[in-house]
């Protein structure tokens, strides 16, 4: 039946066993490479792992490790324009929600800014900000900017009725206390969620940029590995990538429950 | 004394529509009124001109003398869906009029500790309210695990907390099953009581309640009069206005909820506020004032000193007389 639920011990028994199959179809495809060419890069197997590993954590002659100057720029991108863009989208979209001289300034503009691919847009950025980390900020923040306002906008229109705002007058608040007090608390959880989904846009707009860029970060590190055929190295970018993004993806969804534990699951 | 609220010659239109015309009302401290009438006759409207969200085209609204132009803690309301904040527990929903009323952001920003301890004063208030709510268990719980009835307790308490002069019940009832409608009738029969003990002390009744209602039995059995706003009337203007406003009987909480007491009443309003085809002209049924004024005088305190409806108390039943 369709939506028939099922026990933990089947749903794990499930998960473990797609996880078995993918290893051992890959380690079978890495197998079958190594017959034809043993000195095959494109599907590593766990030796040549070990090899990215150490090639990876190996000081260069600057005494740097690639994966900690990789993960420093990368991350640090991602953070800082995640930080301004959370920021500008709450307050603009908590304006546009609340004020309708704030949502007639806004709405037309970030419509439009929305259907541009902040990836296309890397030439603006490049003029306006030059190349160091403020492009990258500028291209993540306003690269989320209109979604995530959006986001916050709708929440405020939607999720706070007209009868809690009046109700909200008549307890005695002021415009400000409404704002603060009774609709950013109501939308705390839609807008947690939204940075959720923002989170992945984000990187990728950031690979892309470092891709196109950078001397330094993940991106500029997957375009010259991938260049040298070395997918040892770009696989477990590609991990730790997966790794850390679901890391942060957790991190929002338990911030939400422990913060908003009336929104339920 | 001024009135709790006082309407006078409040009209209303949206572009050529007239709903509202010649609206003119006064009501006691103390009065519970229940405000009736047909689908699209502008009870909504008026009711938020009263709340100060939509204030008149014309006329003027006044609670306690001082005029409406938005919302304020002078006028309370309890909304048919609640209205709860999600985010608070019915406590924190009851302690949140008092700090939002007695502070402000940089208040508790800035002087935190004054804050925190006037908040824990707020918060026992507000226990002690729920508790005579009888909302105990409810206390500590957000709205979404409370039922239907205990939401709208956990309003009614979020709103007389304040002491509002005015207290609105905007169909309060009307998303309850019959028996916790029955409760709840019976909890605003109580409060009533509270008025009524009031005036026997000789202080000023604490609620003052207009009651928005579609269930006649329920503005009959609830409130001390009732009012009848219509569209169809015979007085030559578009536009409702009120067309009936008369004492409705005082039950008290135990008496038996006997509401063949008022069957001839009701069945007076339902003819001359709901029939269309019967068009009443001028005061005819608009005599709450003027028994009033036969029995007591005029009330220049605006408090109601009692009642001129019939007392159902108890099991039995009396009826006071000229």
């Amino acid at each position: 039946m369709i939506r028939k639920p099922i026990s933990k011990v089947r749903w794990w028994a499930f998960s473990i066993a797609a996880m078995v199959v993918v290893v051992l179809l890959y380690s079978w495809m890495s197998y079958r490479q190594k017959e034809f060419n043993p000195k095959d890069t494109t599907i590593p197997n766990a030796t040549q792992f070990l090899e990215g590993i150490e090639t990876l954590t190996k000081p260069d002659v600057n005494g740097d490790m690639w994966l900690i100057m990789d993960l420093r720029a990368t991350y640090g991108r991602h953070l800082a324009g995640m930080l301004v863009g959370v920021i500008l989208s709450l307050v603009i979209g908590l304006a546009m929600g609340c004020y309708t001289d704030a949502e007639a300034i806004f709405k037309f503009q970030l419509t439009c800014l929305s259907k541009i691919p902040p990836t296309a847009m890397i030439a603006v950025y490049f003029v306006l900000f030059g190349t160091e980390l403020n492009m990258y900020v500028a291209m993540i923040s306003l690269g989320i900017f209109p979604t995530l306002a959006m986001a916050v906008y709708q929440a405020a229109r939607k999720d706070v009725t007209h009868d809690a705002i009046y109700k909200a007058y008549t307890l005695g608040a002021s415009d400000s206390e409404v704002v603060w007090n009774v609709v950013f608390k109501q939308i705390i959880p839609r807008f947690l969620e939204a940075i959720r989904l923002t989170v992945g846009p984000a990187m990728v707009f950031l690979i892309a940029a470092e891709w196109a860029t950078a001397d330094i970060g993940f991106g500029y590190r997957l375009r010259i590995q991938s260049r040298l055929l070395n997918m040892n190295v770009v696989y477990i970018y590609l991990v730790i990538l997966a790794l850390t993004s679901y890391l942060m993806d957790w991190s929002l969804a338990y911030a939400r429950r422990k913060m908003c534990p009336w929104f339920g699951e | 004394m001024p009135f709790a609220l006082k309407i006078d010659e409040v009209c209303h239109n949206f572009g050529d529509n007239q709903v509202l015309n010649h609206v003119n009302l006064k009501v006691g401290h103390g009065q519970f009124v229940a405000l009736v009438g047909p689908s699209g006759c502008g009870k909504s409207t008026l009711l938020r001109a009263i709340l100060g969200t939509h204030p008149p085209v014309g006329g003027n609204i006044y609670a306690h003398g001082t005029e409406i132009t938005r919302p304020s803690c002078d006028v309370g309301i309890v909304y048919q869906h609640y209205s709860l904040y999600d985010f608070l527990t019915a406590q924190e929903n009851v302690a949140f009029g008092p700090m939002l009323d007695q502070t402000n952001l940089w208040f508790r920003i800035f002087r935190f500790w004054d804050f925190f301890r006037m908040y824990r004063g707020w918060m026992e208030d507000a226990r002690q309210l729920l508790n005579k709510l009888d909302l105990e268990k409810a206390i500590n719980k957000f709205p979404a695990d409370l039922s239907g009835g205990m939401k709208q307790r956990v309003a009614i308490a979020q709103a007389i907390i304040m002491k509002p002069k005015v207290l609105l019940l905007d169909e309060p009832f009307g998303a309850l099953d019959e028996s916790t409608r029955e409760d709840l009738q019976v909890m605003l029969l109580q409060l009533y009581q509270e008025n009524v003990r009031a005036r026997d002390r000789g202080e000023m009744p604490p609620y003052t309640v207009v009651l928005v209602t579609h269930e006649l039995n329920e503005a009959f059995y609830i409130a001390d009069r009732v009012i009848g706003l219509s569209q169809y009337h015979g007085n030559g203007f578009p536009g409702a206005t009120i067309v009936f406003d008369q004492p409705a009987p005082v039950f008290s909480p135990t008496a038996p909820r006997n509401f063949g007491i008022f069957f001839e009443q009701k069945e007076l309003l339902r003819k001359v506020v709901f029939d269309e085809k019967y068009l009443p002209k001028g005061d005819e049924f608009v005599t709450f004032w003027n028994q009033y004024e036969k029995l007591h005088g005029i009330p220049a305190d605006g408090v109601m000193p009692k009642s001129i409806g019939t007392v159902v108390d108890g099991p039995a039943i009396t009826t006071i007389k000229e």
